[in-house]
């Protein structure tokens, strides 16, 4: 007891000596909290700088995708002309080739032959993004995190418990 | 000195602060004041812009995955006024690129309708055009000295889809157009206009990069793979073209459809339009029904309806194939003359000898026979009078007069049977003999094979409409007629193939009677007898050359035969056998 008192007799003796010591406890922690706040700042705004960079670049590359899909539809009419019927029969004739008539037509009998179907025109279905693809962290801000945290700090629990 | 110093220090913290504080103040009495929600409307009308996602158009192909209808792109070319300092050299440019008047392009940018800003030039241009002009407005933007406009300052471009159609006028009856606002007109492009064009999606989306959306995926309009062989459509049109000629008929029309299951295989019809030129349909077709001839307009068929008539009155029972009757050149009924038409008595005939020498007197007296009931019964199960349900527009029912009608006489019972006073398509006809060809069961006439949506193909399965006659009746038909054809040496004949058809030569009716000297003539015949694969219908108006079906509507049957055993691989009758054996 005689020790404790001692201690406390001491600071106060010493800050009576120096009371600038306090005021530099208290400059020390309002710049810690500047500083901590400086630290989420940044953090906010880079985070947002490059939301906004890569928002840019889905905006850009949607674009992009539209211009390609009009220029895949050009060249498959374009290749379509190329290979029309007119044209090809044109072709044919340039080279030499005849009409055949029924009666020039020899049939061989192929066993396991089967006679060609019409085409299937369908592709493996192709995975497509949709709304719910895209997770909330690449959509919602900080503060709508902050937000959506506040918010049901229940759900989280649960979670916890869970897990 | 000090306490000065701190006295300064406190000053200047307490204005500061209140300077602040007032900021903050007026932050919280602006953001609750009456004119905050106005201010929230500007913003979120700023936040957010509407935009429509158009899907593409669906795609055409035939059934070997030909392209037929397809998309591309084409530019419009605008100028922004107010930006446009040149005019003169912009109208030069333009008009001398794209073939436009350059003094009519300057007229219109000197005289813009009010409160425009933004003017077109021209719409639907080429992908090659638009390229030109656009690097020729790069190169004169580039070697513009600093600080001054551009000569062609002002020029936009802006890119859109457009229907495209890659073989030009190639089944253009079949396929109808899409016009400058995306609107399908005529055939598979009217008839299935929603499918194809898909659904628009309107979406809001952020201005704020940082509020990053899914761009909506717009599924593009349902692909169509068609019933059609392009190459086989190819060949009826070239046959049909050099038949008009050869002919002098005034149009014509060919239909190959496969009688087992309804597809039609091709469909030609006079005349054909490129297109990609959609406009000009008002110059080439006087009205809507020539578009299509085949499923558009009706006309008298004439003796191609007597397997009609023969199918019934076996069927019935008010015949059979070895009844016989003595054929006088002519009957009376209902107070009119019934004559054949060599106006010649044909003596004591069966059934394949009514057929063969394609006798009015015989159709008659069958269809009294039956009765006006048991013949109309079986005319209107065989789909006369009715939409065959084809899928494609613009399809006509035609006209069959039954007793009750207020313009029906008894006289309609024999005239009818032979093909005069009742009004058909040629796929109406082709529908009800499909019944003939396949067993007793009629066929939908369709064009559509298969729908492809979201990368899944969905077929489209054969539909039946019915049973007018039993399947012996249908056997036995067919048998009469291929061996009636046969007697007769007729021009339809197909070397090595097994035929079963019937000509038709019919007066062609007018509001005053019938004209003179003027017929449509036709066939309908399919192949192999024993096991049909195509069902071929020749419809031929008003040829010059001969008036008769069998002399004009025939041959070409034969040829057209001829181009589809060779190009749907269909063996001779002999060589079908031995495999058959294998």
């Amino acid at each position: 007891m005689q020790n404790v008192n001692y201690t406390v007799n001491y600071f106060v003796h010493a800050y009576r000596q120096a009371p600038w010591r306090i005021q530099r406890q208290w400059i020390g922690a309002f710049l810690l909290g500047v500083l901590g706040l400086a630290m989420v700042a940044a953090l906010y705004l880079d985070v947002t700088a490059q939301a906004a960079i890569y928002g840019r670049s889905i905006q850009d590359m949607s674009a992009e995708m539209i211009a390609i899909q009009h220029n895949s539809a050009d060249l498959q009419t374009k290749l379509a002309e190329l290979t029309s019927s007119s044209v090809m029969e044109q072709r044919a004739q340039t080279l030499g080739y005849l009409p055949v008539d029924s009666s020039q037509m020899d049939y061989v009998i192929v066993p396991g032959y089967s006679a060609p179907k019409p085409s299937i025109l369908a592709s493996v279905p192709s995975l497509t993004p949709s709304a719910a693809s895209i997770p909330p962290e690449y959509t919602q801000s900080l503060i709508d995190w902050l937000d959506q945290h506040l918010r049901a700090p229940s759900a989280n629990i649960l979670i916890g418990v869970a897990q | 000195m000090r306490q000065q110093y701190a006295w300064r220090s406190l000053v200047l913290a307490g204005l500061l602060g209140f300077v602040g504080l007032s900021i903050i103040l007026q932050i919280v009495r602006i953001q609750n004041s009456p004119e905050a929600a106005i201010f929230r409307k500007q913003m979120a009308g700023y936040q957010t812009v509407l935009k429509t996602f158009y899907p593409e158009r669906g795609e055409i192909y035939d059934r070997n995955g030909h392209l037929l209808a397809g998309n591309k792109t084409s530019y419009e070319v605008g100028v922004e006024l107010k930006e446009a300092k040149d005019k003169h050299t912009i109208a030069l440019v333009v008009g001398v690129q794209l073939g436009l008047n350059p003094d009519d392009l300057y007229n219109q940018m000197m005289n813009p309708p009010d409160g425009i800003e933004y003017l077109v030039l021209a719409d639907f241009v080429d992908a090659d055009k638009a390229a030109q002009l656009q690097q020729l407005k790069l190169t004169t933007d580039e070697n513009t000295a600093p600080g001054q406009t551009s000569a062609l300052a002002g020029l936009e471009f802006k890119a859109h889809p457009q229907r495209s159609y890659p073989e030009g006028s190639l089944a253009s009856n079949l396929l109808g157009f899409v016009n400058r606002e995306g609107r399908g007109y005529f055939g598979v492009e009217e008839k299935y206009n929603t499918l194809l064009a898909g659904n628009p999606i309107q979406v809001w989306v952020p201005t704020d990069p940082n509020k990053a959306v899914d761009i909506p995926r717009v599924p593009n309009g349902t692909t169509l793979v068609l019933t059609i062989n392009r190459d086989l459509q190819a060949a009826v049109e070239q046959i049909l073209d050099q038949s008009l000629t050869r002919y002098g008929a005034q149009s014509g029309t060919i239909v190959v459809m496969d009688p087992r299951t309804g597809e039609i295989l091709a469909l030609a019809s006079s005349p054909r339009m490129d297109l990609n030129q959609f406009w000009n349909y008002g110059t080439v077709y006087q009205n809507a029904s020539e578009f299509d001839r085949a499923i558009s307009m009706p006309y008298e068929p004439g003796s191609v309806i007597k397997v009609l008539t023969v199918a019934a009155a076996l069927d019935s029972g008010a015949a059979t194939p070895t009844s016989s009757y003595l054929d006088t050149g002519e009957v009376e009924v209902g107070g009119w003359k019934i004559r054949n038409w060599d106006n010649q008595a044909w003596g004591q005939q069966d059934i394949t000898g009514c057929l063969q020498h394609s006798l009015n007197i015989c159709m008659a007296w069958l269809s009294n026979q039956m009765g006006a009931q048991t013949f109309y019964g079986y005319m209107n199960r065989f789909g006369l009078g009715h939409l065959t349900g084809v899928d494609l527009a613009g399809e006509a029912a035609g006209r069959l007069k039954v007793p009750g009608d207020t313009d029906w006489y008894p006289v309609d019972l024999a005239t009818n049977a032979f093909g005069q006073g009742v009004s058909v398509t040629p796929i109406q006809l082709m529908m009800a003999s499909s019944a003939v060809a396949n067993d007793g069961r009629m066929v939908t006439p369709h064009v559509l094979y298969a729908m492809v949506r979201d990368g899944r193909q969905y077929n489209v399965p054969a539909q039946y409409a019915g049973s007018p006659i039993s399947a012996d009746t249908a056997h036995t038909l067919s048998q009469i007629l291929a061996v009636s054809l046969e007697n007769e040496s007729s021009n339809a004949l197909v070397s090595g193939y097994r035929i079963a058809g019937k000509t038709g030569t019919a007066q062609i009716p007018t509001d005053y009677g019938y004209e003179a000297g003027v017929t449509n003539a036709s066939f309908i015949g399919w192949g192999p007898v024993d096991d049909p694969k195509f069902m071929i219908y020749v419809w031929l108006e008003k040829p010059s050359a001969s008036i008769w079906g069998s002399e004009t509507a025939a041959p070409v049957f034969e040829e057209v035969a001829q181009k589809t055993v060779v190009l749907l691989n269909i063996p001779p009758d002999n060589v079908r056998m031995q495999i058959a054996q294998h």
